[in-house]
């Protein structure tokens, strides 16, 4: 952050530096972007730093400058519309579109900040032609400018794209949807019809309240502790499960390792969510795994012990939040283990033979040696995964999603007064209020609780845990 | 020279005016023409302009395309010499039309079939274009504005949707060998009959468009309020005829029957194939399961009376109907209009019944002999004295759901019924938040 901020400094220093100490073609460019390389003979970047200039500024006045104005209400003019018998079409006033007043009130913006950003830069760059130009060094023509950014300045082309594709597809529709979360564009206010506005940080404050009609609150902490809970258990699960699973078939004694192996390994190659469905039709309370355990005795039995309640003649394997909870975070065992047997495989194999046979010579047995080294040393290589597997486990939509829709009913009338259900996550929740309830306001401040989330574990595990240094660590 | 050149331009500005002087005398014309007859109108309109290019989009039923299909056709043929027409159709299931339509009006389908449940949120958010062509003879050819189907596409007098079926309600299906004609006639009856056959017979408590027959039925109100967004609702009434945890006792009474169960529509399915389940509420689009496993014995009746503090009481229902809107973002809203019509007018309602067995609701077709002899299409008919087009907001659904399960499940918790109707009522009635 310190850093950040000299660099600031730094960079408006220079900028006054450039514009006290310029000749007077560093003056002029000031006014004309291309005027200070005209000076130095560079014409082709003159015109196109001219032309630049042009541009924006044609931008600024045709789009900028009209969302911009419309910007701080979000537009006030609601459309209207007139039948016309004659033309067989609608005629419609110019009415305003909200969403599009913020969309591109925030690319304007974002493109202004760049252009007067490479302004600035470009003042510094002719001021440094001048010194050149003064110095008596060579200035580039534009063939040899152009052939430095394959050469000299590589990094450069090659940051570009990249670069400008996660400003474009990531940070612009970043900041849309945060946006969002300041306005009230829900089911009543929804564009292009209906008009939004700002209103502040009353939706967050929303997410903390609990009234008698308003029960975000008290979603929000249960869906949130359920989301913590879930990706805690569905991640160390598979990975425990997955690495044992590989030493097994891994152990000396095992035979055919290739058949079990590729037995495991058949369930990734039927697609996730064919899977799913698949599995909550067997596991449905007619289905057919609830037959079989009737007629096995399984769900009397259950009944004896008290896990199902006497009043029914099924296992609510998905129906009932606890059962649902606890099957959610079996099954999604079974589909993600043979990823993690396959990445598990590929370590243990690399694990030095010597420190094995080091430690059987001393005498360790399977478990201390499985403890002692091998979970170490997996721990290491495999901490950048557990961490990611973490946070996609928050955001595990498909698992929850697929197997409860439709089939899982909230008895909590809290949690169902605002649309929540004891077995969603903050991204279920988030996605049935979007196409449910259209409620983009309160969906958009969840987002931005589940991305602070995310980034809060990364950085933490990322920090504490592995570190580039601590190879040796795990011995 | 010069007087040539004068000549022409002199002769250039008389034809002007000629030619403005025309303009403006056809408008006033065309304008005092359409109050008289619209039809008229459009044939005029077409005429004085070329051969115009409408580009149209329209959505309807997977099930449906074959028959859109030849609709579309028999349009273009229709109206060849008014527009060069290029329809294309899409696919697009009419339950789900609102949620489609909504993520972006302007790149929705220009026709599109949906349920009348989501005519209320359609115009609220300006999607659907009022009809402006025709109206009274479409409001005519189904009814007059009393009638359901009609209502059912009316916002605040205005005409938002062209009727297409009037048989998307719901209705009580059976099997005619374990129940007689007497039996369906009381809920009461029918479970005792199941229970004692080994089978049961089902109401789907954990969707809030069935539990309204049941509070409805008690004559307890659910409403819209004005807004148009938030419910009006008395489910959870202390005085009156019946309160609601009068209501809520004797749903639950049922819910612990043992000729009772509370299925979903997919397990409906299931329940009916693999005989477990000899009769249930459902409607029209799981009639065809019921025919085919049932065969001679598929019969279809009105809903029954249940008992609510000791008394009879006829269970009421929401009547169901699709309807054909028209986007209001369309850039060819006439046409798209004249589609609209084309589609759901009397021969194409006939043709829809012939293919796809979908009850009229365009009243002369829906009085022919064919439609009157469909078990599921006649059990509407009687029902629809007992049924309330539903006008609901969306606050409706989730609390609702949530009652019915715990009903179902026979209110686990031992919550006091009053108290869980309270919590129903404050949760359909909610602020949009």
């Amino acid at each position: 952050m310190k850093n950040f901020l000299t660099q600031i400094v730094k960079f408006i220093k220079e900028i006054v530096l450039a514009i006290k100490e310029g000749d007077l073609f560093v003056k002029f460019s000031l006014l004309i972007m291309g005027m200070g390389y005209f000076g130095r003979k560079q014409m082709i970047k003159g015109i196109i730093m001219t032309l630049f200039q042009i541009l924006v500024c044609f931008f600024a006045w045709i789009v900028a400058i009209p969302y911009l104005i419309k910007i701080p209400t979000l537009g006030t003019v609601q459309r209207e519309m007139i039948f016309n018998l004659d033309t067989m079409k609608n005629e419609v006033n110019e009415f305003d579109h909200s969403f599009k007043i913020l969309l591109f009130g925030i690319i304007s913006i974002f493109i202004l900040f760049v252009s007067l950003l490479i302004y600035f830069v470009n003042i510094i760059k002719v001021r440094s032609l001048q010194l050149r130009k003064e110095a008596g060094k060579h200035i580039n023509n534009f063939s040899e400018d152009i052939k430095e950014y394959f050469d000299k300045k590589f990094h450069i082309t090659l940051l570009f794209f990249p670069v400008a594709g996660i400003v474009v597809f990531t940070v612009i529709p970043l900041l849309v949807v945060i946006m969002v979360a300041f306005t009230n564009y829900d089911q009543t206010n929804m564009p292009p019809t209906n008009l939004f506005t700002w209103v502040g940080v009353q939706n967050f404050q929303q997410l903390f309240t609990s009234s008698i009609t308003i029960t975000f609150g008290y979603s929000f902490k249960k869906v949130l502790l359920w989301t913590l809970v879930w990706a805690f258990f569905a991640t160390f699960t598979n990975y425990i499960a997955g690495i044992l699973l590989a030493i097994f078939i891994n152990d000396k004694k095992t035979k055919l390792k290739k058949m079990w192996r590729t037995f495991f390994v058949v369930t990734i190659a039927v697609p996730q969510f064919v899977t799913l469905l698949l599995v909550r039709n067997f596991f449905a309370d007619t289905g057919i795994v609830n037959t079989i355990c009737q007629s096995l005795g399984v769900t009397e039995f259950l009944q004896n012990i008290g896990l199902v309640k006497q009043s029914l003649s099924y296992i609510p394997f998905l129906t009932d939040p606890a059962w649902a909870k606890v099957m959610v975070i079996l099954i999604n065992m079974w589909i993600g283990i043979p990823y993690l047997m396959l990445i598990a495989t590929g370590v243990l194999l690399n694990i030095p033979t010597d420190i094995m046979e080091s430690a059987r010579i001393d005498g360790a047995n399977g478990f201390q040696v499985f403890v002692k080294i091998t979970m170490p040393y997996m721990l290491f290589v495999t901490g950048p995964y557990l961490v990611t597997s973490f946070v996609a486990n928050i955001n595990n939509f498909n698992v929850i999603y697929l197997l409860t829709q439709d089939v899982f009913f909230t008895m909590d009338q809290y949690l169902a007064n605002s649309n929540a259900k004891e077995i969603d996550l903050l991204v279920t929740w988030l996605y049935r209020l979007t196409q449910e309830q259209y409620n983009f306001k309160m969906a958009s401040v969840i987002g931005i609780v589940v991305f602070v989330l995310c980034a809060t574990f990364t950085l933490l595990a990322f920090n504490t845990m592995i570190k580039g240094n601590r190879e040796e660590d795990f011995q | 020279m010069k007087s040539k050149v004068l000549a022409v331009l002199v002769s250039v500005s008389l034809l002007a005016t000629i030619f403005v002087g025309c303009g403006k005398t056809e408008t006033a014309v065309t304008t005092e023409t359409d109050v008289e007859t619209t039809e008229e109108v459009t044939e005029e309109v077409t005429e004085t302009t070329e051969l115009e290019n409408v580009t149209l989009v329209m959505w309807g039923a997977e099930e449906d395309q074959v028959m859109l299909g030849e609709m579309i056709e028999s349009f273009k043929t229709f109206y060849a010499d008014k527009a060069v027409f290029d329809i294309s159709l899409g696919v697009q299931s009419e339950s789900t039309a609102k949620d489609t339509v909504l993520t972006d009006v302007e790149a929705a389908a220009d026709v599109f079939a949906f349920a009348d449940d989501q005519l209320n949120e359609l115009v609220n958010a300006g999607a659907l274009q009022p009809v402006s062509i025709n109206t009274d003879a479409i409001i005519e050819a189904n009814g007059g504005v009393e009638a359901g189907s009609v209502k059912a596409a009316m916002k605040e007098d205005t005409l938002y949707a062209y009727p297409m079926t009037a048989d998307n309600g719901y209705f009580m299906f059976y099997d005619k060998s374990v129940f007689t004609e007497e039996d369906v006639k009381s809920l009461d009856k029918m479970m005792e009959v199941a229970s004692a056959a080994g089978k049961k017979i089902t109401v789907d408590y954990s969707s809030g468009w069935y539990l309204y027959s049941f509070f409805q039925g008690a004559g307890l109100t659910l409403a819209l309020n004005e807004d148009g967004v938030t419910n009006f609702c008395t489910w959870n009434e202390t005085d009156g005829k019946y309160t609601g945890a009068q209501v809520a006792e004797a749903m639950l009474t049922i819910a612990n029957n043992p000729g009772f169960v509370s299925l979903g529509d997919a397990e409906f399915v299931t329940g009916v194939t693999d005989g477990t389940i000899a009769a249930g509420i459902n409607g029209t689009w799981n009639a065809a399961t019921a025919e085919a496993a049932w065969g001679e014995n598929y019969a279809a009746v009105k809903l029954p009376t249940y008992t609510v503090a000791g008394e009879q009481v006829q269970m009421s229902s929401f009547a169901g109907y699709k309807l054909v809107g028209v986007n209001a973002y369309s850039e060819y809203a006439g046409w798209a209009m004249l589609l609209a019509e084309w589609i759901t007018n009397y021969e194409n309602q006939v043709k829809r019944f012939e293919q796809r067995g979908l009850g009229p609701s365009n009243i002369e077709a829906a009085a022919s002999d064919e439609v009157q002899s469909s078990p599921a299409i006649a059990a509407l008919a009687a029902q629809s004295v007992y049924a309330t087009v539903q006008r609901v907001g969306n606050n409706f659904w989730d609390p609702a759901s949530a009652y019915g399960a715990i009903v179902a499940a026979g209110n686990p918790d031992g919550t006091d019924l009053q108290e869980l109707v309270d919590l129903l009522v404050d949760g359909i009635t909610a602020p949009v938040q």
